[in-house]
């Protein structure tokens, strides 16, 4: 269950963004998680609506959005998305870092993130800021 | 906290889309390389060592204490969700240990870890071993700032521990497949396990080991770049 910590850094990183940003109330809450992070969509959802209880977060609505991840092999330059291997019998994808072109270890770019990637907040008038 | 890159006006005239990149597992990670570094100024080497409840890290850990103690200063961190036992089976080999009690928590992360080594002599170690709470999953997620990952399997825990759990082997330097010697009354076959570790993470070193016989412990020492310590 350490979706619950993830949770909590969440609705910690969101509560220092809405002061700093002067907004009392949050309504959408994007965050990206890469494939390869073993964190459960579902679990995040259910500690964030525990943790956001009497929250200017309240009342929010978490959006998941799943990151790709790809391999990249440095002896043949094979370059793809991470694969499952399709004969495995279970229904969790079982990566693997096999070149399926020269048999070199594969290394992983991305699928290993866990961002907030946008949030819509109420702010007040004032305190519009456009920043590039 | 990355800044706002764009904000853009809604229908509702004072809602704002806020377009950022924060990404919040930052802290553990720069927790991690703060440890990290601080270990090598010591020149201390650090392993994690990770796997399932019951799956025989402390055996393991010890075993390779009482291996390695005489040439080198060694000192361990166990991390639990409660009690002192293995930090008290550690005490037995005459080393140092410290406790961390996570209390509800699956894992270690990167802070539990710079407490832990605020309490520790850094100047008088060589190595340092990390017990990861018994957990095949969590720890996976939280770098602590560790030089090697060893992620320990036994074959009591059945022939699809290495599929059930990829990611866990994903991130291993060295994996030690645990009671072989009782593989055969298992009908667990060590090779299997091994086999698959090498299709998920083809760069880790796979050893069976059995802590009752000792078999595979000096392998495990050399895979992890201890013998030379």
């Amino acid at each position: 269950m350490h979706e619950f910590t993830i949770a909590s850094l969440l609705v910690d990183s969101l509560l220092d963004l809405a002061k700093k940003q002067g907004s009392n109330r949050v309504l959408d809450v994007h965050l990206r998680i890469g494939k390869l992070r073993a964190l459960s969509a579902e679990q995040v959802k259910f500690s964030y609506g525990i943790l956001i209880r009497g929250t200017i977060l309240e009342g929010s609505r978490l959006i998941i959005e799943e990151a790709m991840a790809n391999v990249h092999c440095s002896k043949c330059g094979y370059d793809s998305k991470l694969e499952a291997d399709e004969n495995s019998p279970y229904h969790f994808a079982l990566p693997s870092l096999v070149c399926p072109r020269c048999g070199e270890n594969l290394s992983i770019i991305g699928g290993d993130e866990c961002t907030i990637s946008k949030v819509k907040m109420a702010l007040p008038v004032k305190q519009r800021t456009k920043s590039a | 906290m990355s800044k706002p890159v764009d904000i853009v006006t809604s229908a509702e005239g004072e809602v704002f889309d806020i377009e950022l990149e924060v990404n919040i597992l930052k802290e553990n990670q720069r927790l991690a390389h703060e440890n990290k570094q601080r270990l090598q100024a010591s020149r201390i080497q650090a392993i994690d060592v990770m796997g399932s409840v019951g799956s025989g890290k402390t055996s393991l850990i010890k075993s390779m204490i009482s291996r390695l103690k005489h040439k080198s200063r060694i000192a361990v961190i166990e991390g639990d969700v409660t009690t002192t036992i293995d930090a008290d089976l550690i005490a037995s080999e005459g080393v140092p240990s410290i406790q961390v009690n996570t209390g509800k928590e699956c894992h270690l992360d990167a802070n539990l870890i710079r407490k832990a080594l605020d309490r520790i002599p850094l100047s008088k170690l060589d190595l340092i071993f990390i017990e990861n709470v018994g957990n095949l999953i969590c720890p996976a997620e939280f770098p602590l700032g560790s030089d090697k990952r060893l992620v320990v399997i036994s074959v009591t825990e059945g022939p699809y521990m290495v599929l059930k759990h990829p990611m866990m082997f994903m991130g291993a330097d060295v994996v030690a497949i645990n009671k072989t010697d009782l593989a055969q009354a298992m009908g667990v076959e060590p090779r299997k396990l091994s086999s698959d570790v090498a299709k998920i993470n083809p760069k880790a070193v796979t050893i069976s080991t059995s802590c009752k016989s000792g078999s595979g412990i000096e392998e495990v020492i050399r895979a992890l770049g201890l013998d030379g310590a």
